[in-house]
């Protein structure tokens, strides 16, 4: 066994994930593995994570995990199999193309249509990569940690977070098309400070690909102080209630609409086929559904945007599909403007040679109004510091169902005046967006891998439909 | 000496896997690579006893080490066949009451020891700070233990063509009575995970454990109206390809895989037959069927009585528990009415969470979490077991863990995830039908879901949903959602099915971060709920 190999498999302290020239030999020695004919196509994944997880106030794991993941296609006769393995050695990489010919033989052929030739694409060179991150050493990680423990301790709080620095690899060698290798790092910190008795608790959080852009004493400020006011909430009634959002919490009702792997509402095919929100009708004389391309969806002042050119918010430059991420307006100016599609999509519906594929990372723009100017404006409402659980009750409108979390409060005449208990919500992304009065400066929110700038905002009528007396 | 192709080829299950599949993947125990032998080959002994000597070396008071070998297939009934194949390790030590973990892809001994190693290190430079306590519950060292998980038919020795034509066949059953059709796919998933535990306390152990599932969703087509439903008896499973083949398996099914769809179809004409009718906004007494009781446990107790959780070290995460003062309320507090009695276990036939010993080498035992309504325990590790070390001492309980420590795999640290969870049944042979029954004006709920809040406490379920009157269902009834409160429900608990009307469902345990997933059995019979409130889910305040 040459030494190079030997080299590859160890991954060890000097090398946690795979360059590029590594995975071009791996992709080179699987494609020399294959028999019968047919078509071969390999992904190559892999990752380095370093973490530190703390509970009650201490530090409960410290960890430095790292992994492999080559996945082999062999298409044959348009049967195609698959099969997967984590060892990178001749003969584990030789076994998994013969299964991955068992499969494909075992297999019905599955004909499709003749991929039209591609155009060379061009790939935008976004910001994903850190050293900065990559390079956070273990004892970096833990003292950052512990200032921001000590805080939370210092005032007889428990706190509880989570600390992680990752690098990811992604090489793609399809059949007939060049081979696409993207390496990118990932750094995200949350928290969440409790009382003792649990009757209070705050969170901060924050991700992005490089950890400096992670001021974790602000989030541990921030987590502190929503703990200490969030203490001793009161019973409200559930009803419309006007509330200020913060960013994450527009952020947890907006991902909705854009992110596509927690729901497909920017869609094209979906909408052209009668289902979710963007659906503006059957068309009886041309026999099929209308999208609201070109029709006001939500406020004027709402524009959701995606540059992958964009610094903060870099993804790998193109799908699973190595079609390009380009710059796009989803909704601009509270019109709807562009639906996302594949390229085989693409090109039947409409004769475009690209699409618009959604890697679910947004931009959305705000206004000028704080959060604090939001509050001192209103009469009675409530602020929320973030949802979860949020869960889609009706497609058609957008309907889902969630929670408040760490942290409500209702506003009384320009102040916050008390703690409030959580509240069960039922309510549409888009009605709140519909129903804006104020909007504020978008900033970072927490999204780890897909990146979001959001703005805080003030929407009316926000339907509580029932109490929730969890902490 | 080497083991050669011959000898792996000879070495039982194995074979028949490699004979399915040719897959000599290599590792390196000596200074040329060779296949991968079986998983009790002593030579893995060695493997795992090189890292724990390095976090000897490097200063760990206790160290354990998990090399894991997953193999997953996953065939459709189209012949679609998935092979998939992870080779990990993990090693944890502890230094002074902290952690450090380190795990990676390659068992190699140079390997071993750079893991050992790190996780050495990486629990030093935590415990540089502040003084933090672990009392580990006792655990009697384990010499040289083997297990495997006792299936009937290893999925991974028959031919994947086998299975996709069994598939196939039950579409064309399906397909051939009364209009119905498989929506989708019938699909089919196999897992053996082989483990090789070791510690410091001198354990050594191997396990081999399977893990199967399905799904296979109908839909009916009669006199206009369409009905739709998925067979309850394929979730995840601690069962070979006999979960698809037998004839009966206990608590998952009394019939065979062909009869229990034909009982759904049955089911789903029969309710397509219905008036439907809106909700009557309101409070009704309830009947939930089995696997709706087995959610609402999934959803409510089964997290809440997880002692980490309760504490708040999933605060940051999932949440933390209405059980929020675990070590007061332990033995005193009242979580539901006298006839709620759940106990943990990871023995039972069948189990996901079955194992020999749990991921710290611990033999779990049965044990009650409520009993006769009062809560009595909380699900442990060896580390949170010593949370509790006084409250056993007072009770005079032993002090144990109940073995609920679980990674997915190696690549993973351990958490406490949850074990094998039974509700106790009533001791005659009432069913859901009888249960219904005995309601004069009430709801009946089947396969209802539940989506609950970060304390396990508040929550709103849905499902298939019928109106009751004088003991029989009369209508079905349209955007009907409940909403309870945990500790409320199962003090409302009024009567409950019997044994043969108990039934098995594969559940997952989502925590921790990084989040890993385990899975778990939930068994429970159907049950009558007193007085639940009734509200439209799609209605805004």
């Amino acid at each position: 066994m040459s030494s190079h190999v030997d080299r590859l498999i160890r991954l060890d302290d000097g090398q946690r994930i795979l360059s590029k020239a590594e995975c071009d030999t791996i992709a080179r020695r699987v494609k020399g593995f294959a028999e019968h004919g047919g078509d071969t196509d390999v992904e190559i994944k892999s990752w380095w994570a370093g973490e530190l997880r703390w509970g009650r106030n201490r530090v409960s794991l410290a960890g430095d995990r790292r992994n492999i993941g080559v996945e082999v296609t062999r298409t044959i006769r348009q049967a195609p199999g698959v099969a997967a393995t984590n060892q990178i050695d001749d003969v584990s990489l030789q076994a998994a193309v013969r299964a991955a010919e068992r499969s494909a033989r075992l297999m019905q052929p599955w004909p499709q249509d003749l991929e039209k030739p591609r155009p060379p694409f061009t790939y935008a060179t976004p910001a994903i990569w850190s050293d900065a991150t990559y390079n956070q050493t273990a004892s970096e990680s833990e003292q950052a940690v512990r200032a921001l423990m000590d805080p939370a301790e210092a005032q007889a709080m428990l706190s509880a977070g989570y600390l992680e620095v990752r690098a990811d690899t992604m090489a793609h060698y399809p059949k007939d098309r060049p081979a696409t290798y993207a390496a990118f790092t990932n750094a995200q910190c949350s928290m969440t400070v409790r009382d003792e008795k649990g009757t209070g608790s705050g969170w901060a959080g924050l991700s992005s690909y490089d950890q400096r852009a992670i001021d974790t004493q602000a989030l541990a400020k921030r987590a502190l102080e929503k703990a200490v006011a969030s203490r001793n909430p009161v019973s409200l009634e559930p009803g419309r209630y006007t509330v200020v959002l913060e960013p994450q919490a527009v952020h947890d009702l907006v991902r909705w609409i854009v992110n596509p792997r927690i729901n497909g509402t920017l869609d094209r095919g979906g909408a052209e086929k009668g289902s979710g929100p963007f659906v503006a009708g059957y068309d009886n004389a041309l026999n099929l559904f209308r999208s609201k391309l070109g029709l006001k969806v939500v406020d004027e002042r709402i524009t959701i945007s995606h540059d992958p050119m964009d610094p903060l918010l870099g993804v790998v430059p193109y799908n699973g599909d190595d079609e390009p991420y380009r710059s796009v307006k989803w909704i601009d100016h509270g019109v709807l403007t562009t639906l996302t599609d594949g390229r085989d999509y693409a090109l039947t519906s409409r004769n475009d040679d690209l699409g618009h594929p959604n890697s679910g990372a947004y931009r959305m723009s705000g206004g000028q109004t704080t959060v604090e100017e939001m509050i001192r404006t209103t009469r009675r409402g409530l602020l929320v510091t973030r949802f979860w659980g949020v869960t889609l009750l009706d497609g058609g409108s957008l309907l889902v169902n969630g929670l408040t979390r760490d942290g409500l409060w209702l506003i009384e005449n320009g102040k916050i005046s008390k703690a409030v208990k959580n509240f069960r919500f039922t309510e549409s992304p888009l009605f709140v967006l519909n129903s804006i009065e104020q909007l504020g400066e978008p900033v970072p929110v927490f999204s780890p891998f897909v990146p979001a700038i959001v703005p805080p905002l003030k929407a009316r009528d926000f339907s509580f439909t029932s109490l929730i007396d969890a902490v | 000496m080497p083991i050669t192709r011959r000898d792996f080829v000879k070495s039982g299950v194995v074979a028949a896997a490699v004979a399915a599949v040719p897959r000599p993947l290599l590792m390196r125990l000596g200074p040329t690579r060779e296949p991968v032998p079986p998983i009790d080959d002593p030579r893995l002994k060695e493997l795992v006893g090189r890292a724990l000597e390095a976090t000897r070396a490097a200063g760990a008071s206790y160290a354990d080490v998990r090399l894991t070998h997953d193999r997953g297939r996953a065939v459709r009934s189209d012949s679609e066949v998935r092979d998939g194949e992870d080779m990990v390790v993990g090693v944890r030590a502890l230094v002074n009451g902290y952690w450090g973990f380190a795990s990676g892809g390659a068992w190699s001994p140079d390997e071993m020891a750079r893991l050992g190693r790190t996780a050495v290190a990486l629990a030093k430079t935590n415990a540089l700070g502040k003084k933090r306590v672990v009392d580990l519950a006792p655990v009697p060292a384990i010499k040289d233990g083997h297990w495997v998980m006792p299936v009937k038919i290893d999925p991974f020795e028959v031919p994947p063509l086998e299975i996709a034509d069994f598939l196939a066949s039950l579409e064309v059953y399906v397909a051939r009575m009364r209009g119905a059709q498989v929506n989708g796919f019938v699909e089919s998933s196999f897992r053996l995970q082989e483990i090789a535990f070791g510690s410091t306390l001198g354990s050594y152990c191997t396990q081999r454990c399977y893990r199967t599932s399905g799904s296979l969703q109908v839909v009916l087509v009669k006199d206009g109206k369409q009905g739709s439903g998925e067979v309850d008896c394929l979730t995840d499973a601690g069962l070979g390809w006999e979960l698809f083949t037998a004839e009966r398996i206990p608590f998952v099914r009394d019939r065979s895989l062909r009869e229990s769809i034909r009982q759904l179809l049955d089911e789903i004409e029969a309710y397509t037959k219905l008036p439907i009718k809106p909700l009557d906004v309101g409070r009704y007494d309830t009947v939930l069927d089995a696997l709706s009781v087995a959610h609402l446990l999934d959803g409510t107790l089964a997290p809440a009585t997880q002692l980490d959780r309760a504490l708040g070290y999933e605060a940051n995460a999932g949440g933390t528990s209405y059980i929020n003062a675990p070590l007061e309320m332990l033995g005193t507090y009242q979580a539901g009415s006298q006839l709620l009695t759940v106990t943990g276990n990871r023995s039972e036939t069948g189990g996901c969470a079955t194992v020999q010993w749990d991921d710290e080498g611990v033999v779990p035992d049965e044990f009650a979490l409520v009993k006769d309504g009062v809560l009595v325990d909380f699900q442990t590790t060896r580390e949170s077991a010593g949370w509790l070390k006084d409250a056993y001492a007072r009770a005079g309980k032993t002090f144990r863990s109940h073995g609920c420590a679980v990674a997915p795999n190696g690549i993973y640290a351990p958490l406490q995830h949850a074990p094998n969870i039974t509700m106790a049944p009533d001791r005659g042979d009432v069913d859901f039908d009888a249960l219904v029954a005995g309601v004069t004006k009430g709801i009946a709920i089947k396969r209802m879901g539940a989506n609950m809040d970060f304390q396990c406490l508040n929550g709103m379920g849905s499902g298939v949903t019928f109106e009751i009157k004088r003991g029989q269902r009369v209508a079905m009834i349209g955007n009907a959602a409940v909403l309870f409160r945990a500790p409320e429900l199962w003090k409302g608990l009024l009567a409950l099915g019997g044994t043969t009307s108990s039934r098995r469902y594969g559940m997952f345990d989502g925590k921790g971060e990084p989040p890993q997933n385990s899975s778990y059995s939930v068994t429970a019979p159907p049950a009558l709920f007193k007085q639940l409130t009734y509200i439209d889910p799609l209605r805004k305040a």
